[in-house]
Parts: structure tokens; C-alpha cells; sequence
């Protein structure tokens, strides 16, 4: 064997605590710890990034770090429920023992949106990522200016991490438009979907917008950005395709001739109209 | 130069068995393919190229990534000798060379050993290739149009051209050199031999087909995305994958874990761009679910993706995706269509 790292091995993980996200349990947040004290020294990361979660028989998927870097130990994913992997991640016990391989893929760039104003747009349970960028972002809060998150769920018992939704409204450092798509009684919050909120809500275009959530979303809420006037080189999202290696390797995850894995999941809208089949 | 009598092949086969593990062309069933070998009698000089790619022997169709069991994570380890491999073809070298790029350089990362694959590189790092002149192209080689030669020795380790009786053996690397200093054959290259050899490299180039310049094809490619052009060259394709099965240089492989209960093991296996299911997504989404859309991706991976990561051509030639296409869909002529096609878009888009 070369003495390269060998990055198809996982790292052992033990699930610390499972949250039940939702009424119909089908979205779960786990938190793993390293198994390993040398496995948690090694493993750095930026908010962004993915990691591929190994069940040993069941085979692997990819999902996106919802903690932040400066939740020091502690490796947060919220996985919902869809096929044979996610099935058996929502078998899983706390103190059980799973793997992961990363952190992989590139991460927003939190260097370049400091000083700015930052405007995040969600929608779904692909907030992941994005928890990780809002905690990473309070935890540095003098490095960013004015922090607007627009964020939106089919119904509200979709939205996930709720209960740091409900912290963050209180805080007068970061503003929360929460929307659902129809109205439920008992929400008195925003109505509408996420591209007409954003609309609404008319972010100031000179700061930097990343938005993140399903593709019909992304497609209706980018024009709404461009109206704005946001330039094309301060709008990021992060794209998901069907993965294996995550390391540039199996061709799978391929658009044009970026690798999601590796050359993404994070790009700039800049970058991504010269790719041809991104959206 | 060494030269070696036919008939005393297996004297030298022995000598490199005892420092390699010898693989070359061999009958598998009723293909050909690169095996390992355990004498020179196994070996098929008869044929120009094998059925099946020699990108097997270093990225097998399935290889154990590691077994797992309640005593953890195994990953098999290569203790045996280095391989070496005999009568590898100008384009099988070549297309190894393309592959590295994937999987051993780690380009698109530099200095990112994770970006490395171990398994690739446990066999292809200190590997001996053996790459033989072809005398008789076939019809389907087109290696001439992409700097190709039938007498070409790049990326060789020794360079072997058979001249009827004998085979005369140059070594090209110092690895080559190395290893072939330590056979004594008693018989040199004489310059009849090498008269003989300029002839048969001219014969051999009067079989290729003309060469056509495919230099503008990255760039027409850059323009024909959405044009309907990729209608017509996949309306008969109809997406069974042998074309990727056999091509030296596709690499698109799955990840699958084989097993009952905690006892099993990970491996991983060749998947191809023609299946619908290769990127189809838990909700039920596809990016490429259309034949056309897969057909695209195959044909625009070779000569234009590649291009721009590596700036080469994902192709070396070889012509073995011609060969085992049920329905005929000629490549060549792919190639063909694409730089003669008129665009439907005024040029300046
Ligand atoms: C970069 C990235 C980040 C992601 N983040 C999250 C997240 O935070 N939370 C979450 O719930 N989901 C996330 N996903 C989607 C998640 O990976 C898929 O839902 C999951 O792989 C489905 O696996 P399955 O085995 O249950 O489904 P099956 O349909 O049984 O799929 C079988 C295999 O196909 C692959 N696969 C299928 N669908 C997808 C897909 N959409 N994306 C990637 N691979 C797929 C996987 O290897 C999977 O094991 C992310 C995907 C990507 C690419
Ligand atoms: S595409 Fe065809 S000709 Fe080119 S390397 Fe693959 S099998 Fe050979
Ligand atoms: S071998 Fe021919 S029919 Fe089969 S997938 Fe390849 S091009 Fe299509
Ligand atoms: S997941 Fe294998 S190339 Fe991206």
C-alpha cells in the first residue's frame, strides 16, 4: 500500500444524541463524537463542507455538516428519511457506532464576506449547512456586518433546529424572516415562498447572498436575487448530486466538468452559468 | 538492445516472474484479456488488442476496498512483487497514463493527499510495462489521431517490437534499463534488425486511417450543448454500456457493500455513464435521465471535459468501444458529425 491517506476508510463515530425533528420522525439530527482522540485532532473543517456517513452493510450517502467548527468535538447531521441508507441512519441508537469519510468538498466563503453584510436563503432541511454558517458566523460576530436570514418550510413542523430558531429571533444580531408555504393556523409568522419572501423582504444587493435549499427553489429565487441587483459574483449555493467516492474519483457527481465533490458543493452563480447542466 | 529468440520467450518471462508478477494478453473464456501469467506459453501474441482493456489490471471491474467484521476494518494490502505487464499497446499505455491522472496525481488538488486513490496506486506506482509495436493495426485503431503511433514507445518502461523470429527489447526508463541488464540473451541487435524495424513501423502506419485534425473539437464542443445534434448521434445507442466496459480509459465505478450482518465487505465495482440509475436520486430526480443526456455525457467526458481538467483527450483510440457496439455507434464518426456540424445558434452566441 502507497503511503498516501487512504480516504475510502471511515472514521469510527459514536451517535452522542439523536433529536427528533419533526412530528412524522422523518427528519433526525445526530451528534457523533470521534471514537478516536488522533481522528478528532485531524478533522478540520469549514462550514459547507460534506461528509460521506458509512453504514457498514448498508453502504454510504452524503450529507452536509450542520455543526459549526467552533462546536469543538461534536459532528452534527440531519438526515431525512428517503432510502435504504437514510432508513438505516434512522435505525440507529444513541452509543452506536457509525463512520464517516471527510470532511469533504470545497465551503462558503466565509473569507471573503468579512466586513459584508450577509444574506442567507433556505428552504427545507437543506438548512444544514447553513446552521453551520449562522453559528459560525455568531460565534465571529464582529468579522460580519448585518446578518439577514430568510428561511422557509412546507409547514412548520418541517423547519428543523427550532429551538435555536427561536433563540436567534430573540437576538438582535442576526434578523429571521421564517415563512411556510400556506397559511397553518397557529403561525403568525411570514406566508409565501421563499422566492416571493425574498422579494418582500428586498435584501440590500450589495451584500454577499447565499442561498441553499431545493432545486425548484434555488431556480425561482436566483432570478428574484439578479432583479435585486445582486452581482453574480456574490450569490453562492451549494448543489447536490448523486455521490460515491466524494473524492473526484467514480464520475458520478459530475456537471460539465466540475466534480460536485470536489470542485463543489459550494459555487458562485458567476461560475455556475458557464457550467451548462447545473440546474 | 537485447534481442530474444522466440522460442527462448519463457527464459525471460521466468527471469521477470521472479521480480514481478507477470500479467499479459490471454484468452479469458472466449475474450482476451490481460491475466496474470505463470509462463510465456499463456501468452496470445496473435492478436493486436485484447478484447478487454488492461485499465483491469490496475482498477479491476471489482476490487475489495476493505472487509469489515466485529474485529473492524480490513484493507487488503498488495505484499506480493510489483506488477509487470507484457505486451501492453501504445494506446493501452497511454490510456494508464490518462487514468494516473485520476486516480494517482490528484490534480485538481494539488498537495491533497486525500485526493489520492491508494489502491490504484499500490499497483500502477512501481509497475513495469512492457509496451509492444503493433505490426497490423486493426481497422477500428484511430491512435494516429490523437498523437498515437503503433511504434510509439511513450510511457513505456521497455519498448518491444516483434520482427518474426525474435523480439528485440529497448529499454526506455531507467526502470526498464535496469531490469533488462540482467538478462543475458548471447544475441545482439544487429542493423538488419533495425532496417527491419523501420519497415515494419512503415507498414504499420500505411493501416491507420488518415488523420484528421481534431483540435478544433474541444472548442465546437464548447458550443453544441444544447443543440440537437446529440438527438441524432444517440437515436440507436441504446445505453447497454459495453462501449464504457471495454474502453481503457472510463473510470466511473460504484461503491456496494456485500454481506450478511456485521460480516462483509465494501467493494467497489466499474458502473458506466449509460445507466439511467447511475445518477439517480433518492427523490427520484435525474439529471441525466434521458439516453441523449448520457450519450452527451460519454462523448463530451472523453473530448471536452478531460480537455479542460487535463488538457488532453479522455481517448487514446484504441477502437474497442467500435468493435463491441451492438448497433454500430462508431465514435470515429461521432467525432466526425461533431466537427462537421453546422451550428443552429448564430456563432457569437
Ligand atoms: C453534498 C450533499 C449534501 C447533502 N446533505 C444532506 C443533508 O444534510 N441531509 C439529508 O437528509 N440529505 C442530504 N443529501 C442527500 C442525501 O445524500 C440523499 O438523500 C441520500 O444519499 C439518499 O440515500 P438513500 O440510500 O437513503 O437513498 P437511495 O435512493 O436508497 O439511494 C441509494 C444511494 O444513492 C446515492 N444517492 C441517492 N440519492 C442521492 C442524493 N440526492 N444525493 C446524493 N447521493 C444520493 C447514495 O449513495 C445512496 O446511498 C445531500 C446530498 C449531497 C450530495
Ligand atoms: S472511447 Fe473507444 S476508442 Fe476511445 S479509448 Fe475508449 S474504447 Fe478506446
Ligand atoms: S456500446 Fe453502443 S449501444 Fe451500447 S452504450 Fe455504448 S454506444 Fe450505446
Ligand atoms: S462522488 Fe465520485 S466523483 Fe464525485
Amino acid at each position: 500500500m502507497c503511503n498516501c491517506e487512504n480516504t475510502y476508510i471511515p472514521i469510527p463515530m459514536k451517535v452522542e444524541k439523536i433529536l427528533i425533528e419533526n412530528p412524522d420522525r422523518s427528519l433526525r439530527t445526530y451528534d457523533l463524537s470521534f471514537v478516536n482522540e488522533e481522528d478528532r485532532k485531524k478533522f478540520t473543517y469549514m462550514p459547507g463542507q460534506f461528509c460521506e456517513f458509512s453504514i457498514l452493510g448498508k453502504g454510504e450517502s452524503p450529507f452536509g455538516i450542520a455543526s459549526s467548527p467552533t462546536e469543538e468535538g461534536i459532528i452534527k447531521f440531519t438526515v431525512s428519511r428517503t432510502g435504504s441508507v437514510t432508513n438505516e441512519i434512522h435505525y440507529l441508537q444513541e452509543g452506536d457506532i457509525v463512520g464517516i469519510r471527510g470532511p469533504m468538498g470545497n465551503w462558503y466563503p466565509l473569507e471573503k464576506l468579512k466586513g459584508q453584510d450577509v444574506v442567507i436563503v433556505g428552504g427545507g432541511f437543506a438548512f444544514t449547512t447553513l446552521r453551520s454558517m449562522i453559528v459560525f458566523m455568531l460565534e465571529n460576530r464582529d468579522d460580519y456586518g448585518k446578518i439577514t436570514v430568510i428561511y422557509g418550510a412546507r409547514h412548520p413542523d418541517l423547519f428543523i433546529f427550532k429551538e435555536e430558531l427561536k433563540e436567534w429571533d430573540k437576538r438582535d444580531d442576526i434578523i429571521l424572516h421564517l415563512t411556510v408555504d400556506k397559511p397553518v393556523k397557529g403561525w403568525n409568522k411570514l406566508c409565501g415562498f421563499v422566492p416571493a419572501i425574498t422579494k418582500d423582504v428586498k435584501p440590500d444587493p450589495t451584500s454577499w447572498c447565499i442561498v441553499c435549499g431545493p432545486p425548484i427553489m434555488i431556480k425561482f429565487t436566483l432570478p428574484v436575487l439578479l432583479e435585486i441587483g445582486f452581482a453574480h459574483e456574490k450569490i453562492y449555493t451549494s448543489l447536490e448530486r448523486r455521490m460515491k467516492c466524494g473524492i473526484g474519483k467514480c464520475g458520478r457527481c459530475g456537471i460539465g466538468s466540475k466534480y460536485i465533490c470536489i470542485d463543489g458543493p459550494v459555487f458562485s452563480y458567476e461560475e455556475l452559468k458557464k457550467i451548462p447542466d447545473a440546474f | 538492445m537485447v534481442k530474444i529468440k522466440k522460442t527462448g520467450l519463457n527464459e525471460f518471462i521466468e527471469l521477470l516472474m521472479k521480480d514481478y508478477d507477470v500479467y499479459s494478453p490471454a484468452d479469458v473464456g472466449k475474450k482476451t484479456a490481460f491475466k496474470k501469467i505463470n509462463s510465456a506459453f499463456e501468452i496470445r501474441h496473435d492478436i493486436t488488442n485484447t478484447h478487454l482493456s488492461p485499465k483491469d489490471v490496475f482498477f479491476p471491474q471489482s476490487e475489495v476496498l476493505f472487509q469489515y467484521s466485529d474485529d473492524g476494518l480490513k484493507v487488503p494490502q498488495r505484499n506480493e512483487k510489483p506488477i509487470a505487464v507484457w505486451g501492453m499497446r501504445n494506446c493501452d499505455t497511454s490510456s494508464l497514463m490518462m487514468l494516473n491522472k485520476v486516480f494517482g496525481d490528484a490534480h485538481q488538488m494539488p498537495g491533497k493527499d486525500m485526493y489520492k486513490d491508494p489502491y490504484w496506486k499500490m499497483k500502477y506506482d512501481n509497475c513495469l510495462i512492457f509496451n509492444q509495436a503493433c505490426n497490423e493495426p486493426l481497422s477500428t485503431c484511430f491512435c494516429n489521431w490523437f498523437d498515437g503511433n503503433p511504434f510509439a514507445e511513450k510511457g513505456a518502461d521497455v519498448f518491444v517490437v516483434d520482427t518474426g523470429d525474435h523480439f528485440i527489447l529497448e529499454g526506455v526508463s531507467d526502470k526498464g534499463n535496469a531490469f533488462l541488464a540482467k538478462y543475458k540473451s548471447g544475441e545482439e541487435a544487429t542493423k538488419a534488425d533495425l532496417d527491419k524495424i523501420a519497415e515494419l513501423k512503415k507498414t504499420a502506419e500505411s493501416y491507420l486511417p488518415d488523420v484528421i485534425d481534431i483540435k478544433p473539437l474541444f472548442a465546437k464542443m464548447n458550443k453544441i450543448w444544447d443543440e440537437p445534434i446529440w438527438e441524432e448521434i444517440s437515436t440507436k445507442c441504446i445505453n447497454c454500456g459495453a462501449c464504457t466496459f471495454v474502453c481503457s480509459t472510463c473510470h466511473c465505478f460504484d461503491v456496494t457493500d456485500e454481506g450478511k450482518g456485521k460480516k462483509g465487505k465494501r467493494i467497489r465495482l466499474w458502473d458506466s455513464c449509460m445507466f439511467q440509475i447511475f445518477t439517480r436520486e433518492a427523490s427520484g430526480h435525474n439529471p441525466r435521465g434521458l439516453s441523449t443526456q448520457r450519450v452527451r455525457q460519454r462523448i463530451m467526458h472523453k473530448y471536452n471535459y478531460f480537455m479542460d481538467n487535463y488538457e488532453q483527450h479522455l481517448c487514446t483510440g484504441c477502437g474497442r468501444c467500435v468493435q463491441v457496439c451492438p448497433v454500430n455507434l462508431d465514435i470515429r464518426e461521432v467525432i466526425k458529425q461533431v466537427l462537421d456540424y453546422k451550428l443552429s445558434k448564430n456563432e457569437d452566441n
